[in-house]
């Protein structure tokens, strides 16, 4: 997978080589707009993560003219925005996304993850999810472990459901608030947590083999082997 | 939207200006018309006089030197002449007027009259009967019963010692006043008419440019600070309010611009090196270097640098919203609905603590809000009363329409407001004692409500509680 990343800030630009890279993506760099059009044309990119404060330019505009140009893949917007405008907001409808800074670097990979495999060949809608020896049946709504029906309620089955949609992988507390609650917040309480634990209280009760970590400072992952 | 200010001209103020404008014009219009009646009135009278006197001069100088049969006759000649001449309203075929008589009175005989058409027998006793004026040859007024109005007499003596009258009828003078009046009446009450019209289209054209200017001045505030107010084209005052609340606007919105460039360069300068801060010390985490205690530090600074990147967008929302810059990007949005899903959220945590939640509501609230920072500003509230409140307390957040606005009030058992908060509950840096947090949290409330035109209250009563009213959305 090849990435094409466009920063400014040179700790940033650097820090994010070293965490794509480590994530076993192929990543080029660019410091403004102009190189990075340059390097759009030249290349062909799986995604990209384009900051919004360019020294020659806007990230939107930027985003406008690749996308006038033919580019068509994804793009992950960092804003440093201090409120996030409509056509930030406007980017999830059109199947790109955004994170404001400063950001948890698990949220990036996750997201950037979500976005590629949106792009990808789409698999037909499933009713089904299977993590281990955790089966969801997403019509019924029911989630079985090791042949055990769950006492789920229903806020809960949606939870379990998201950390499965990303077995193996980290998620994190605004990442849990945007996708399950909808409500992209910063509470002041660990609200997230609660759940979890509620969650986790039925799914890895009962002796069984706990299958939801908590990955600290970072969010929770699902374990998948 | 123009129509609609055509539609409610009745509230237009073009309604009062125009009929006052109307009612003193037609007042004044009347007495001009009145005092031209009155004089055209006087003057005919003294036309009428004038010619009766010259008449009667010329009789009375043709018949100077005649007696007897002779003088007659000349003067039945005289009298028919004038009688032709005089309109009348019945006329004989040879032309006499019934508006006219001549009455001869011999010094020894009886008396003669000349009259039109009309009965002798009424005028000849009500002439005799009147004393003229002692000035010889001086009009004076008769009334004769049976017959309309009145008859202008004069009289003057007969070289012979007999007296001889002339008189006209005022039939014809009513005639032409009478018909003047009425013509008067006529143009008097079109101008009226058309004064009026002319006086309520041009109050109301100047009035429909002022309140299109109020209108768009109105709108501009909330939704788009470069839309300027409509401009006539014309030079008169609505021009010149235009002219200078577009220039006021145009003020406005550079000095919006350098508070949105300030706080912008702000949260650029301050999150880039918190980005940079954050990453590294979540690298470190995932490092194999990093051992059990070391790790709890580096989670516990992410928290630190997480909550300061709230307290940091807060701030400047706070900031922002001082300054009456804040940006909303207003949508519908129904409160019920977003406080079932925060009261979804918050419930778990609140049952850890043994403090039970309780959430009221009328029904749907559709309003027309920023919903990320609707978010924001009750997860706020929900953390407050999650912080503050001891185990055990209860907690109500009750939804309920007043006024066509929603009011959510927040209300606890807990201990209240701390007192030094409750003096200067929503300025910034204010928290009491056992808060551990900024003191920030009541500012931004505060600054999402007033954002979106509402109204916020907050005190002690038993507990602490907090009341937001924000505006449903019309219709």
């Amino acid at each position: 997978m090849r990435l094409l990343v466009v920063e400014d800030e040179v700790e940033i630009r650097a820090f994010l080589k070293r965490s794509l890279t480590e994530a076993d993506y192929t990543v080029d760099v660019a410091g403004d707009a102009k190189t990075a059009k340059k390097l759009a044309f030249e290349n062909e990119y799986d995604a990209l993560v384009v900051d919004l404060g360019l020294p020659d330019g806007d990230g939107m505009d930027l985003l406008q003219e690749l996308r006038e140009q033919g580019l068509s893949a994804p793009v992950l917007i960092l804003s440093a925005r201090r409120g996030v405008d409509d056509r930030v907001r406007g980017l999830e409808h059109g199947g790109d996304d955004y994170l404001t800074k400063p950001f948890a670097v698990a949220e990036l990979l996750a997201r950037l993850r979500n976005l590629i495999k949106r792009s990808g060949p789409s698999k037909g809608e499933q009713t089904k999810l299977k993590v281990l020896d955790l089966e969801l049946d997403l019509l019924r709504r029911e989630a079985v472990r090791g042949g055990q029906l769950l006492q789920l309620t229903s806020q809960e089955f949606t939870l379990l459901e998201y950390l499965c949609r990303n077995p193996g992988r980290v998620v994190t507390r605004s990442m849990i608030l945007n996708k399950v609650w909808g409500m992209r917040i910063q509470p002041d309480t660990n609200v997230v947590d609660v759940h979890i634990y509620r969650l986790r209280g039925k799914v890895d009760g009962d002796g069984r083999v706990p299958m939801i970590r908590t990955q600290r400072g970072v969010g929770y992952v699902l374990r998948d082997r | 939207m123009s129509s609609a200010t055509a539609s409610s001209g009745g509230r237009s103020a073009a309604w009062r200006i125009s009929l006052a404008g109307t009612v003193v014009f037609a007042i004044g219009s009347l007495m001009v018309f009145l005092f031209m009646a009155h004089f055209t009135e006087g003057d005919i009278e003294r036309r009428t006089d004038t010619w009766l006197t010259g008449e009667m001069s010329k009789l009375q100088e043709d018949s100077a030197h005649l007696t007897g049969a002779k003088l007659q006759d000349e003067l039945t000649d005289q009298i028919q002449e004038i009688s032709r001449e005089v309109p009348g309203s019945v006329t004989t075929a040879d032309g006499r007027s019934d508006q006219v008589f001549f009455l001869q009175v011999p010094s020894n005989e009886k008396a003669n009259l000349w009259v039109g058409a009309a009965n002798a027998t009424r005028v000849v006793p009500a002439v005799l009967a009147t004393t003229p004026p002692a000035k010889e040859n001086k009009p004076y007024d008769l009334r004769v019963d049976g017959m309309k109005g009145r008859f202008r007499v004069t009289s003057a003596s007969l070289h012979d010692g007999g007296r001889m009258y002339l008189g006209v009828s005022s039939f014809d003078q009513h005639r032409v006043l009478h018909s003047m009046r009425s013509r008067f009446v006529v143009l008097w009450f079109v101008i009226v008419v058309m004064g009026f019209g002319v006086l309520f289209w041009m109050s109301r054209r100047m009035l429909n440019d002022v309140r299109q200017i109020t209108e768009a001045a109105s709108h501009i505030g909330e939704t788009d600070l470069s839309m300027r107010v409509p401009m006539s084209g014309r030079r008169d005052e609505a021009a010149q309010l235009a002219a200078t609340l577009n220039m006021m606007l145009a003020r406005i919105e550079t000095s919006m611009q350098q508070v949105h460039t300030m706080t912008g360069a702000l949260a650029h300068d301050l999150r880039s090196p918190l980005t940079a801060i954050r990453a590294k010390l979540e690298m470190s985490l995932t490092s194999e270097a990093a051992c059990c205690v070391e790790a709890e530090e580096i989670v516990s600074a992410i928290d630190e640098i997480d909550r300061l990147t709230e307290l940091l967008t807060k701030s400047l929302d706070v900031a922002e919203a001082k300054a009456d810059a804040l940006r909303l990007k207003r949508e519908v949005v129904d409160l019920t609905a977003v406080l079932a899903a925060m009261a979804e959220l918050y419930s778990p945590s609140f049952a850890e603590r043994s403090v039970s939640l309780k959430i009221v509501s009328d029904g749907a609230m559709w309003t027309l809000m920023d919903a990320s920072l609707l978010h924001r500003m009750m997860a706020n509230l929900f953390d407050n009363e999650l912080k503050h409140v001891p185990a055990g307390s209860a907690v109500e957040f009750a939804l309920v329409e007043r006024g066509g606005n929603a009011v959510l009030r927040v209300s606890d058992n807990g201990g209240g407001f701390a007192p030094e908060v409750l003096e200067r509950m929503f300025e910034t840096r204010v928290k009491g004692p056992a808060s551990g947090g900024h003191g920030l949290g009541l500012a931004f409330v505060q600054a999402v409500v007033l954002a979106h035109g509402g109204a916020i209250r907050a005190g002690n009563d038993g507990g602490a509680w907090l009341e937001a009213e924000l505006p449903l959305a019309p219709g």
